[in-house]
Formats: C-alpha cells, sequence, structure tokens
C-alpha cells in the first residue's frame, strides 16, 4: 500500500528531457545527484513541494515520460520522493525503466476524481486509489508481472537466479 | 495465421509462434550497443548488481557474449568535460576488458554505425541504450531503445525480460516524392497526423511501393522518428535496395523479412508520398508540423491558441541552423544539403553547424567536395557526434534563440535555454533557411 499526497499536477505528454535535461546526464554516475535538478527547466518549485515529506505522487496526462530513454528521469523522480505516478498513459521505455527501479506507475484514464493535495492510498494488490480527501475510490487494472515487480521493487532479483542458471551451465 | 514481422522474429528467438499481446519472461537479444550517456552507468550497474554472482562461479564480470555487444562514445565527443571523459575511459577499460568493440570518439552517432559497420540485419534483436533504436529497424532488425538497468541486465544475460510482443501499425506508402521533398518531410506529415502518442505500444512498419523507391539513407530517417509518435520501434522488409546495401557489408547472416499478407494489423494509414510538401514541425513537439506553405497560418494559430507545447510563434526569422544527427547527418542528406547551398552564403544572422553523422561519412563527403560546398558557404563543420542535438556542446542555444534542425526532436530546453525555440524539417530546408535567415522553401533552389 503505498500512502501519499498529490504535489504536482501535470498536462499531457511531459517527456524525460522536461523531467532532466541532456546537459546534467553525464555530471554523475551517482543517481541521487539527479534529483537537484529534477524539472530543473520545467518546474522549479517541484523540488520544494515534494521536500515537504515523504509520498510524493505526481499526477499527469497522457503519455507521462516520453522522448528520451534516460533512466536519469526515473531517479529524478525517485529521489524527491516521490512514491507513485499516476497519468493517462506511460510510454513503454519509461514504463520499462520505473519497473526495473520499482518507481510505482499506475495508468488511470479518467483522472477528473483527482486533483492537487488529495491525499491518496494507491493498493496495488486491490487495484484501487483510495482518495481520502474526497471519500472516492478510482479502481485501475495493471498486469499481475508489472504488480510483482513494483511490489518486489525491481526486477533484480529474478535477473540475479537467471545469470545463475546461465554461469552454472556454462 | 499470418504473423506480423514482429511477431515472426520473436517467435523464432524463442521457438514457438508467437503473437502480440503475448508475455516472453526472457527474450533473447542478437544485438546490444551502449552510449557514453547510459553505458558508463550501465557498467557500474551491471558490476555493482551482479560482481558477487560472477565471484561464486570463479569468473570476472563479463558480458553475455562479446561478439554482440558494442561501446560508442558519441553523445559528447570530443569529450566536453572532465566527467565525460572519464565516462568514456570507463567505457574503453571495460571494453577491453570485456573483448567489446569500443568505438573511437569522432566514429560517429551509434544509429549510423552499426548499421554502415553491417552489424545490424533482418530478424536481429537489438537494443540500444537510446530511444532512437528504432533507427535499425530500417534493416528489418526489431529494434528497441532502453534504460540503464535493462541495459545492465542484457549485458548479463543477453536477455529482455517481460516482454510484450507489440501489435503493429502499418503505414503503406505509395508514389514517390516530388521535387525537394524527402524522408524527413513524410515522417513529419505522419507524425502530425496521429500526434505525439499516436501509434503508442505499436511497432510501425512501413510498407508498399513507395518504400522500395527510397534509398537506405531515407529509409533510417524514418524509421528514426516513429518514436516521436511513441512507437515501440519502425521497421521495414527486406527487397532488393536492402540486399544491395548489405551485400559485402553484413557481419551476420542476412535472411530475408516480411509481414505475412494475413497478418493482423492493429491500425493502417495510407500515405501518397507525391501529395507531399516540405514539412515543417514548429516548437516544442514534432508534433507541431506544417507544411512550408502554410508557415503563415501557424504562426497565427500559434498567438491564437497557444500551449505548454505550443509557444506563439511572432517571427520566421531564423539565427541558429543544424543539418546532422542520427536522424539526418547521413550521406545523402549532405549531398541534399550542399546542392541548395551550392554557390551561396549563409545569411550573417545565422550560425549553420553541420555534422557528417559518422567518421565514414565525413570522409566521403570530404574526398567528392561535398564539405567543401558546406564549408564555403560558411558553415561550421565538426567531428562526428551528436552535437547540438544533445543539447551539452557545439551549438547551444541561447534565450534569444530561433533554430531550425534537421534532428528528431524540438522539445523546450533540448538545445539549451528554455526560451530557445526549435524547429525541425529537412536538410534542404535547414540549408535553405540557413541562407536566407528565415523558414524557406528549399524547392527554389533545387
Ligand atoms: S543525434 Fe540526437 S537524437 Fe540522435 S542519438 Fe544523438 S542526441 Fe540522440
Amino acid at each position: 500500500m503505498i500512502q501519499g499526497r498529490i504535489t504536482t499536477v501535470l498536462g499531457d505528454d511531459i517527456n524525460t528531457d522536461d523531467i532532466i535535461p541532456a546537459f546534467r546526464l553525464q555530471q554523475s554516475n551517482d543517481p541521487e545527484y539527479f534529483a537537484t535538478y529534477a524539472f530543473e527547466k520545467f518546474d522549479s518549485e517541484f523540488r520544494s513541494r515534494c521536500s515537504e515529506r515523504e509520498g510524493n505522487v505526481v499526477l499527469a496526462g497522457k503519455n507521462f515520460g516520453c522522448g528520451s530513454s534516460r533512466e536519469q528521469a526515473v531517479y529524478a523522480l525517485l529521489y524527491n520522493r516521490v512514491a507513485c505516478v499516476i497519468a493517462a498513459s506511460f510510454p513503454d521505455i519509461f514504463y520499462r525503466n520505473s519497473l526495473a527501479n520499482g518507481l510505482t506507475l499506475v495508468a488511470v484514464p479518467d483522472r477528473s476524481g483527482l486533483g492537487m493535495g488529495d491525499e491518496l492510498e494507491v493498493d496495488l494488490a486491490a487495484g484501487s486509489i483510495r482518495n481520502r480527501t474526497r471519500g472516492t475510490a478510482i479502481p485501475f487494472s495493471m498486469k499481475a508481472e508489472d504488480r510483482r515487480t513494483f511490489q518486489a521493487g525491481g526486477m533484480t532479483a529474478r535477473v540475479r537466479a537467471h545469470l545463475e542458471e546461465i554461469l552454472t551451465k556454462r | 495465421m499470418g504473423q506480423t514481422m514482429a511477431e515472426k522474429v520473436v517467435s523464432r528467438q524463442v521457438g514457438r509462434p508467437v503473437y502480440a499481446g503475448e508475455l516472453i519472461e526472457r527474450l533473447p537479444i542478437g544485438k546490444l550497443f551502449f552510449n557514453d550517456v547510459i553505458g558508463p552507468p550501465s557498467i557500474l550497474i551491471l558490476q555493482r548488481l551482479f560482481a558477487d554472482t560472477f565471484k561464486q562461479h570463479g569468473q570476472p564480470v563479463q558480458v553475455f557474449d562479446p561478439r554482440r555487444v558494442f561501446m560508442l562514445p558519441d553523445h559528447s565527443v570530443p569529450a566536453y568535460s572532465v566527467q565525460v571523459a572519464e565516462g568514456v575511459d570507463l567505457m574503453e577499460l571495460f571494453g577491453r576488458e570485456c573483448g567489446v568493440k569500443v568505438y573511437r570518439e569522432g566514429d560517429g552517432i551509434e544509429h549510423v554505425v552499426l548499421i554502415e559497420d553491417g552489424h545490424i540485419v533482418p530478424w536481429d534483436i537489438v537494443l540500444g541504450t537510446d530511444s532512437h533504436t528504432c533507427t535499425n529497424g530500417a534493416m528489418g532488425a526489431l529494434a528497441f531503445g532502453v534504460g540503464t538497468t535493462d541495459g545492465a541486465y542484457a549485458m548479463a544475460t543477453g536477455h529482455l525480460y517481460d516482454f510484450v510482443v507489440p501489435e503493429t501499425f502499418q503505414f503503406e506508402l505509395t508514389g514517390s516524392f516530388p521535387k525537394g521533398v524527402y524522408g524527413k518531410d513524410l515522417i513529419l506529415h505522419i507524425i502530425g497526423v496521429l500526434g505525439a502518442g499516436g501509434c503508442s505500444r505499436r511497432v510501425a512498419e512501413f510498407m508498399g511501393e513507395g518504400v522500395r523507391r527510397l534509398a537506405m539513407d531515407a529509409r533510417t530517417t524514418i524509421c528514426n522518428m516513429a518514436v516521436e509518435m511513441s512507437a515501440r520501434t519502425g521497421i521495414m522488409s527486406t527487397d532488393e535496395v536492402l540486399l544491395e546495401y548489405l551485400k559485402d557489408r553484413a557481419q551476420w547472416p542476412v535472411e530475408p523479412l516480411a509481414s505475412d499478407p494475413d497478418a493482423k494489423f492493429a491500425d493502417r494509414l495510407h500515405v501518397d508520398l507525391s501529395q507531399l510538401e516540405p514539412m515543417v514541425a514548429f516548437p516544442h513537439k514534432p508534433a507541431n508540423a506544417t507544411g512550408v506553405s502554410r508557415l503563415a497560418e501557424m504562426m497565427a494559430k500559434s498567438q491564437a491558441q497557444p500551449g505548454p507545447d505550443f509557444p506563439p510563434i511572432h517571427s520566421d526569422r531564423i539565427t541558429d541552423a543544424f543539418v546532422g544527427a542520427c536522424t539526418n547527418g547521413r550521406y545523402d542528406d549532405l549531398v541534399e544539403a550542399a546542392k541548395v547551398l551550392r554557390g551561396h552564403k549563409v545569411h550573417p544572422d545565422v550560425s549553420l553547424v553541420v555534422i557528417p553523422a559518422s567518421r565514414k561519412v565525413y570522409e566521403r563527403a570530404m574526398d567528392e567536395g561535398i564539405l567543401q560546398v558546406i564549408v564555403k558557404a560558411g558553415a561550421n563543420v565538426e567531428s562526428s557526434n551528436c552535437g547540438p542535438c544533445f543539447g551539452s556542446h557545439m551549438g547551444v542555444l541561447s534565450k534569444n534563440a530561433q533554430m531550425i534542425s534537421s534532428s528528431n526532436r524540438n522539445y523546450q530546453g533540448r538545445m539549451g535555454s528554455r526560451d530557445a525555440r526549435i524547429f525541425l524539417a529537412s536538410p534542404a530546408t535547414v540549408a535553405a533557411s540557413a541562407i536566407e535567415g528565415k523558414i524557406a522553401d528549399p524547392r527554389k533552389y533545387l
């Protein structure tokens, strides 16, 4: 169960250049570094809004995270204590990068029952977002394998087991 | 039931017939490549996550198959900062330890060089740590961009995990381009029609007699921008032109690939190439595309109904121009730009940067006098790399800049200041605009 509050509301087609600009990417190999520059050119208040507490939720429109494959965009969100992104849709590369790092993404076609400041409980097992501020519930669907990966915080354990298999056979 | 190319390629890899929608828990891949942005962190993740596992088996950290992995420092080279230089060092060191080919700085852009060197062939499954890996679909490969962690996983085991076989959107192209219209104009037109998310989770297959008439350089431009409508990747079937291109070049066995006529497609769009005109994408997204004859209308619209991705444009003047990138920095692109520039000078208010996309393109353009035309016109020709497309060096934009570029993304802030405005167009349109100091129709120069 993810507990959080919507601290950022964005529109459609937010791209990974918006989330973290290119010229920061090669300045560090430390994932936490990118937190400092999240939405640097796009939303300069983002960091201060996220700094108040754990469990920030980003609410966005269609196609959140499109464009460049830079995984640093996922780090920029994770290390600003973003617990979950709720959007109308996500393109594949960003979705995979989030899966790999355990940043939970929830696709909800109709977001009219959600708004800035709402307190949420996102229940992956039940496939439901409870809006505590408004006393409503919004169902969502998620593939079982993705739910398992998000709950496990990423895919690494599985890949390690596979590598074991391969090295044993070699 | 018939299969699409994507379904066929995955079926062969997993050894049983599969169709769109099926989940493949472990998909074996064919080729894997890294650039200087994602390569260094990916190597570090590989070492951090899996060094113990290798050690338990008495082995050093290594890649699944050194012949199938490539390192290409191309984004920020020759290195512009100590951090970049150290990242390139790490790629070289790791490459030597694992027996992986590491290209030199200046050899060119990943999506150009591996194709040129015959490493990408039909039926391949290609992963690259860059969203424009879809470019490689022009070779009949199923090619996907991945992030740092998927790249590290694939280095270790040679697999992509939890892959869902995508549906295919078929684009049937008929007719042939009129003068001054190119692959770039076609793909901008299609993205304009479908929008930034118009092909999401689907493979974009480009087929029909219109494709068969196109040279390889144009085909790679088209597949390159499939991701700008959120396609999973682009792909094209094998024909005479591709087979001819691969002859004496392919480093791997070549076998033709095409979708079955009775395959199931998620959607279809027909485009008659002869009806197209030169296109320009307005800031801040490729989907803001319009014909060059309708600039005034588009400017008026941007003023009347601006949006976050569509700022008001008050002038068609330009300050910067760029011919290059994995989209349009190939040989045919430089030829077309030079045709326009021959006998003209770049406008005094414009900085034109031209970057051949690979060392091979650079050398051929030099030998054939094409670079001479471009340099004499007043362009800055730089060594092969991503250049201003990546926004980190060789032409970073100020807040006052209005740029026209042959690259593939005009996002806000992509090439420097968030206040700069970037237009996208073909190399010919960029060259014509560089001469006139304003967005211009290239046809009068051809
Ligand atoms: S040229 Fe631009 S789009 Fe192509 S790989 Fe380089 S940065 Fe990416």
